[in-house]
């Protein structure tokens, strides 16, 4: 089914009640104040961003360490490794048990793939963020409040699309990676009011789909 | 909801592709039940076998798991319908002329009626009452009524056999027997009224009882002395399961002459009679050999 969504699977998740500063300080940590770890990997990783951001906005919690793996989730080291680790830090473990509840029910039931071709072949990720938490916010070099369109898809089908989107409502770009990523997608962030925001998401997947309908033309 | 699904829903619907229903889940397999087979179980209790032997009830009839055989249901049913049947079953209206009698009928209207109404079914009609005044002969010691109950199909099988075996036998003792008359839509008391208005000693009516399982064609035969409107049941003699295969019709004509002779020499019926020395009248009460029951319906057993 075209647009079905795809429910990303988390893969681990583990504490770590008082960590070792200096694990702490390798992994971009302060270790004065994050003390306490929580980490996760899911076999997608543009919504486990999309989470970990999510958990900054639902619990004191900072991000850490969020790094996508090489070539994807299909070609991951281990069964447990998925396509990213992500890591939350904080002072108090509960913090961290906070961060983490909203980090999974985002997984659960916002964040996700979309199958674009009805075969899983061509997938897209075309979300919408109401509202920046603290990490993406300072990722993308934008007020924490802002809306943000977090645009994937693989590289012909990512290109296409992005224009579309740019075309279909009053966006700027915040930041455009063109492919390869770690995961071989093309990723762009697009920011707006709300509505353009929405209006740029639409085009972005209608355009992507199309394109993994006929892609010779 | 998700924002972001929201949107993906209503593109997805816009392109044509909503599919409402989600695919259809693996359901797992089930094993079917292990089969249960029960063999016919055949009663093996001497006691049981023996006791069959003296009765036409559902004894030693053995059983298939918790349940009876086949056979054996199929047999109720079959003899559950023939009662049906004779209930159902209304007497001609032109039987009694027929047949030699001097046909009456009771104040019921219908058949139906005559099942609700055991009231009407008691008393004449207003011709009848006339037909009885006008042709039948008056002060007679015993006045015999066949009528139909509740089963015409015994009333017509033995009604008529019957009523000449105990004409017969009444005309033996010395007993004047009334004209024949043939009741329809009649009940027990209709004898009644009846034997008053003929100035009967003896009233006597034989008429279908309610069928059993498998005995639509049973007679009975009801007798009272001084018939009058207003006796009770207390003031009967009967004699029940007068058909082939309980009591022969001429067994029982026998029994009836006698009861009736009995009657008139003691002035009494009912409660009141002493039968103590009828069976040396009636000839004695020999060994009767034990019902058998009809096979209707065929079967391995």
């Amino acid at each position: 089914m075209i647009l079905e969504r795809i429910i990303p699977t988390v893969l681990s998740v583990r504490r770590l009640q008082r960590a070792d500063p200096a694990l702490i300080a390798a992994y971009g940590g302060n270790p004065d104040k994050h003390t306490a770890l929580g980490l996760v990997t899911c076999d997608q990783d543009d919504a486990m961003y999309v989470a970990l951001d999510e958990a900054t906005k639902q619990a004191p919690v900072d991000v850490i360490f969020a790094k996508s793996f090489y070539a994807g989730a299909a070609h991951a080291s281990g069964r447990l490794s998925g396509e990213i680790l992500g890591v939350i830090g904080a002072t108090d473990p509960e913090e961290i048990d906070e961060g983490l509840d909203a980090l999974i029910r985002c997984l659960a039931h916002d964040a996700c793939f979309y199958d674009a071709d009805g075969k899983r072949g061509v997938t897209v990720f075309p979300h919408v963020i109401a509202s920046l938490g603290e990490y993406l916010a300072k990722e993308a070099g934008l007020e924490v409040g802002t809306p943000m369109a977090y645009l994937v898809a693989p590289p012909l089908e990512a290109t296409i699309g992005l224009d579309a989107a740019l075309k279909a409502a009053s966006v700027r770009v915040v930041r455009i990676t063109p492919p390869p990523t770690e995961t071989n997608f093309a990723c762009a962030w697009l920011t707006g009011d709300l509505d353009a925001c929405e209006a740029a998401a639409v085009a972005y997947a209608e355009a992507v789909v199309e394109v993994a309908g006929t892609p010779k033309r | 909801m998700s924002r972001t699904r929201q949107l993906m829903d209503a593109l997805r619907d816009s392109l044509g592709s909503s599919d409402p229903l989600p695919a259809i889940p693996v359901m797992p397999r089930v094993p079917a039940p292990p089969a249960r087979v029960y063999t016919p179980k055949p009663e093996r209790s001497a006691f049981a076998a023996q006791a069959a032997r003296h009765t036409t009830a559902l004894v030693g009839i053995g059983h298939v798991g918790t349940r009876y055989a086949t056979d054996v249901v199929l047999q109720f049913q079959a003899e559950l319908a023939v009662a049906h049947a004779a209930v159902s079953a209304e007497l001609p209206e032109d039987w009694a002329e027929q047949n030699g009698f001097v046909g009456v009928r009771s104040r019921v209207t219908s058949h139906r009626e005559f099942l609700l109404r055991p009231d009407l079914g008691r008393r004449l009609d207003d011709d009848s009452l006339a037909v009885v005044r006008s042709r039948c002969d008056k002060g007679v010691d015993v006045q015999v009524i066949v009528a139909d109950g509740l089963s015409a199909v015994a009333c017509m099988q033995t009604g008529k056999a019957l009523h000449e075996a105990v004409v017969r036998a009444c005309t033996n003792r010395g007993l004047k027997v009334g004209t024949p008359v043939a009741a329809r839509f009649a009940r027990v008391w209709l004898e009644d009224e009846i034997g008053q208005e003929v100035g009967a000693k003896v009233a006597m009516i034989l008429l279908g009882e309610r069928p059993g399982l498998g005995t639509g064609d049973g007679l009975s035969a009801y007798v009272v002395f001084g018939p009058k409107l207003g006796n009770t049941d207390g003031d009967r003699n009967m004699i029940s399961n007068i058909h082939l295969r309980g009591i022969p019709p001429d067994d029982a004509a026998e029994r009836l002459a006698a009861l009736a002779a009995a009657m008139i020499a003691q002035r009494c019926s009912g409660v009141t009679l002493d039968l103590g020395r009828l069976g040396e009248v009636a000839g004695g009460r020999g060994y009767r050999a034990p019902q058998v029951r009809q096979k209707l319906v065929g079967g391995a057993s």
